[in-house]
């Protein structure tokens, strides 16, 4: 599904922010990208949605090698991504219905069908009852599910999530993951980066840590490993 | 359709049964965006009222010096009609002579009036018109010569100076006689305004262009925040400068309406002052104002300015603005 082959990434004036990381999300996975900040988590998320390239080695989905993407095939490639970031990136002047609908306009959809599938997407998140709502008005909790709806509203088969509980309290997140969970056990591939290692300790999912770029560990974590 | 996964329906035109359905789609979803760019313009009233300002003075100054010109023209072309062509003719021709040059000349497809003044009747209208009165009794014969007065069918000064030349070989004729240098210069005058209206128009209409594409540029920057996250979930640029192309477009009608509401006002307001002179001068002159042609031409001119300026603001401010 989603597949890293030595992938390497190195900024002008010499930071290398990944070193050869390789490593393959299946289909229908869910797995968690741990590391300290500056580890290499976000800009291993920015290589999966095309806000960067990769300096060398191959980023592929679905047996899709992303180099071979042109410019102006982006916006097609980040419709099949679901993203979800830790400052939520809601339009503030838009009502809640807006900014989930947000996708869903961008591909054409109109009137009802559009309202079903939004609807669907703040049930999901449990949300429904806020739809009129403008963002300003939402808690942080509410706020990120609502940038989840809008990651999910049109059915992506691949969800990103950088630091999605990054401002958020040890139960809220809790609640956030719960709907991550949710999502994969309906057949998304699920990635999660997070530095919230005693809660990705407790969710008992394959974990991938990085540091200062290299993949330093690959499998379950235990909760010592948290400590 | 999806790039990364084969069969997977991305979009609503995947899911839409027909190419008609596509297409109303299309329509529909393009007037949403037209009036919400609309409503977009009317939340930084300040902007758009400047910008509209200045299109329309910029677009009202050429406008009037045109209408300025096609009046002019207008009383020149009044001008032109009645010039006419002296025949002078040769003391010893006979009326039957005169009878027939007449018919000829009738005959003439350039020509398209002939009147004879006979020496007689000239005569009575000089004793008259003169003050020499009783002086002229004197005289033993007639020293004036009857007169053809020929109006020209077209009215160009070329096609006069043409037809004065074939007339002056003519055999009866001591004299042709045509006055039109003046009319030619006020033609060269009259052309040398026009190009200097272009000129000024053309000047006017790059600052109004500049002014357009600033205003969309700081809308653009306004919406950084906005854009950035629409192309995060997938918008591609296109989509993302509709509105802002809109909103040119609007820029550009309000633009022009101003300039005819502005130009409609002046003539309106000098119409009292030329209907004075006119009255003093007893003539006929109606001011010209804008004909629907022209204030269609006006408006797609503005229309085309507003999407013209907008576009390039857009195209070099959106693709500058990446997602980090």
């Amino acid at each position: 599904m989603l597949r890293f082959e030595q992938v390497s990434k190195s900024y002008p004036g010499g930071f290398v922010a990944l070193d050869r990381v390789s490593f393959e999300l299946q289909k229908g996975e869910m797995a968690f990208l741990t590391g300290h900040s500056g580890a290499g988590k976000s800009t291993m998320l920015k290589l999966i949605s095309l806000i960067e390239r990769p300096s060398a080695g191959r980023v592929v989905i679905n047996g899709i090698d992303l180099s071979g993407i042109r410019s102006g095939q982006i916006p097609y490639v980040r419709r099949d991504i679901g993203m979800i970031f830790q400052d939520h990136r809601l339009l503030m002047n838009h009502t809640v219905f807006d900014n989930v609908a947000l996708p869903l306009v961008i591909e054409g959809f109109t009137g009802r069908d559009m309202a079903r599938r939004v609807h669907a997407a703040l049930d999901q998140v449990g949300l429904l009852d806020k739809a009129r709502c403008l963002p300003a008005t939402l808690s942080g909790g509410e706020a990120q599910r609502v940038g989840i709806a809008r990651a999910v509203v049109n059915k992506p088969p691949l969800l990103l999530a950088d630091e999605p509980t990054g401002n958020l309290d040890p139960d809220l997140s809790k609640d956030i993951m719960r709907v991550f969970e949710a999502f994969n056990q309906a057949g998304v591939s699920v990635l999660v980066a997070s530095h919230d290692l005693s809660l990705i300790a407790r969710m008992r999912y394959r974990t991938m840590t990085l540091k200062s770029g290299k993949m330093i560990n690959d499998g379950l974590l235990h909760s010592e490993d948290a400590e | 359709m999806s790039i990364l996964f084969n069969g997977r329906a991305s979009g609503a035109s995947d899911s839409a049964p027909g190419l008609v359905q596509k297409f109303l789609m299309g329509i529909v979803s393009h007037m949403r965006q037209s009036v919400s760019s609309l409503g977009e313009l009317w939340r930084s009233p300040v902007w758009t009222f400047v910008t509209i300002a200045v299109l329309g003075i910029s677009m009202t100054l050429p406008a009037t010096l045109h209408v300025l010109v096609k009046n002019l023209q207008q009383v020149s072309s009044s001008y032109d009609q009645s010039f006419e062509i002296s025949l002078f003719l040769k003391n010893d021709v006979t009326e039957t002579d005169i009878a027939t040059l007449v018919t000829l000349l009738q005959g003439d497809k350039d020509v398209a009036k002939v009147r004879l003044i006979d020496k007689t009747a000239a005569m009575a209208e000089f004793k008259q018109e003169s003050g020499f009165g009783e002086a002229i009794s004197f005289l033993d014969q007639n020293p004036l010569p009857d007169v053809l007065l020929v109006t020209p069918a077209q009215s160009q000064p070329a096609a006069a100076e043409a037809l004065l030349n074939k007339l002056q070989k003519e055999r009866f004729v001591e004299l042709a006689k045509l006055d039109i240098s003046w009319l030619e210069r006020l033609a060269a005058i009259m052309s040398l305004v026009q190009q200097v209206v272009y000129t000024i128009a053309a000047l006017l209409l790059c600052g109004a262009l500049l002014v357009i594409g600033n205003t969309i540029r700081l809308l653009i920057m306004d919406k950084k925040a906005e854009i950035e996250v629409m192309k995060l979930v997938g918008a591609t640029d296109s989509f993302i400068q509709r509105p802002f192309l809109y909103t040119g477009i609007w820029l550009g009608v309000f633009g022009g309406f101003l300039a005819f509401l502005v130009i409609e006002l002046m003539l309106y307001w000098l119409r009292g002052a030329i209907a004075n002179v006119t009255q003093l001068y007893q003539s006929g002159f109606v001011l010209n104002v804008l004909t629907l042609q022209e204030f269609g031409l006006l408006m797609a001119i503005a229309v085309s300015l507003g999407l013209v300026g907008s576009y390039l603001a857009v195209r070099s401010h959106i693709k500058a603005i990446e997602p980090c």
